[in-house]
């Protein structure tokens, strides 16, 4: 999984390409906790490229959601792929993360 | 119609470069089996890593050497089939009727309950020291 960053003004984009799985989440978590740490605590994960998630990577998202509120801001996922979207589903996680359809969409209504 | 369309065959140490690996084979066995549907792939994927995964953060090896994980994949017309095997580990006691989701906070404790979801059976045994899951997945009428 190929992990980048952007910071798009009052939100800071995160992209994930690839596979976000056990091998990938660890690094999710840490890439995101140091985009927090630097002050961004608004962030969009983008997930356009993310072909694959397994529950593993569910709960790398999970706990980068409370890192961003812990940190008193959000954290919102985008363009979310058909796998994902099912797990997210069939967890019921997708009351919890919600998705926007594309990065500029996700904290655009504050 | 019952005849083996395709198949994979994967056994190595249980670790997480083992996880990618399998992934790739299931992405290859996809072009040897291109009549599956694309909701087939994706569950019956997504289960087969789950349990896979399971094995590789969860498998405690029954003696000095290190778990392997085998991972056995047949596709037939009407159904998709895997066997995940934990070579070498000790009988983990699972419980697997009582998994179910965890809260919305908690970080892991899914997997169980998300493979349930994924595909038509799951059946786990230990057979001979190896702990054998068996997930089946049937076709998906057109």
């Amino acid at each position: 999984m190929d992990l980048t960053y952007k910071a798009n003004g009052t939100y800071t984009e995160v992209l994930a390409a690839g596979r976000l799985n056990m091998v990938s989440a660890p690094k999710l978590r840490t890439f995101v906790a140091d985009v927090v740490a630097s002050g961004s605590n608004r962030i969009v994960v983008n997930l356009g490229e993310t072909t694959f998630m397994d529950s593993s990577g569910l709960g790398a998202l999970i706990g980068c959601l409370k890192a961003a509120r812990q940190a008193g801001g959000d954290l919102r996922i985008a363009a979310v792929q058909p796998q994902v979207k099912m797990v997210l589903e069939l967890t019921s996680m997708d009351r919890v993360l919600t998705s926007y359809a594309s990065a500029e969409e996700a904290f655009g209504d504050d | 119609m019952t005849d083996i369309i395709a198949r994979r065959h994967f056994r190595d140490k249980a670790a997480e470069q083992s996880i990618e690996a399998v992934h790739n084979q299931l992405d290859e066995l996809w072009n040897d089996a291109s009549f599956v549907p694309e909701l087939d792939r994706l569950t019956f994927t997504t289960a087969v890593i789950e349990a896979a995964t399971n094995v590789v953060l969860h498998a405690v090896p029954d003696s000095p050497a290190p778990v392997e994980l085998g991972v056995d994949i047949w596709i037939k017309a009407q159904s998709l089939r895997a066997q995940i095997s934990a070579f070498g580990a000790a009988d983990p006691e699972l419980d697997a009727d009582a998994a179910g989701m965890p809260g919305p906070d908690a970080e892991s404790g899914r997997g169980l309950a998300l493979i349930r979801a994924l595909v038509s059976t799951v059946t786990f045994a230990r057979q001979d020291g190896t702990n054998i899951w068996i997930l089946s997945r049937d076709a998906t009428p057109a």
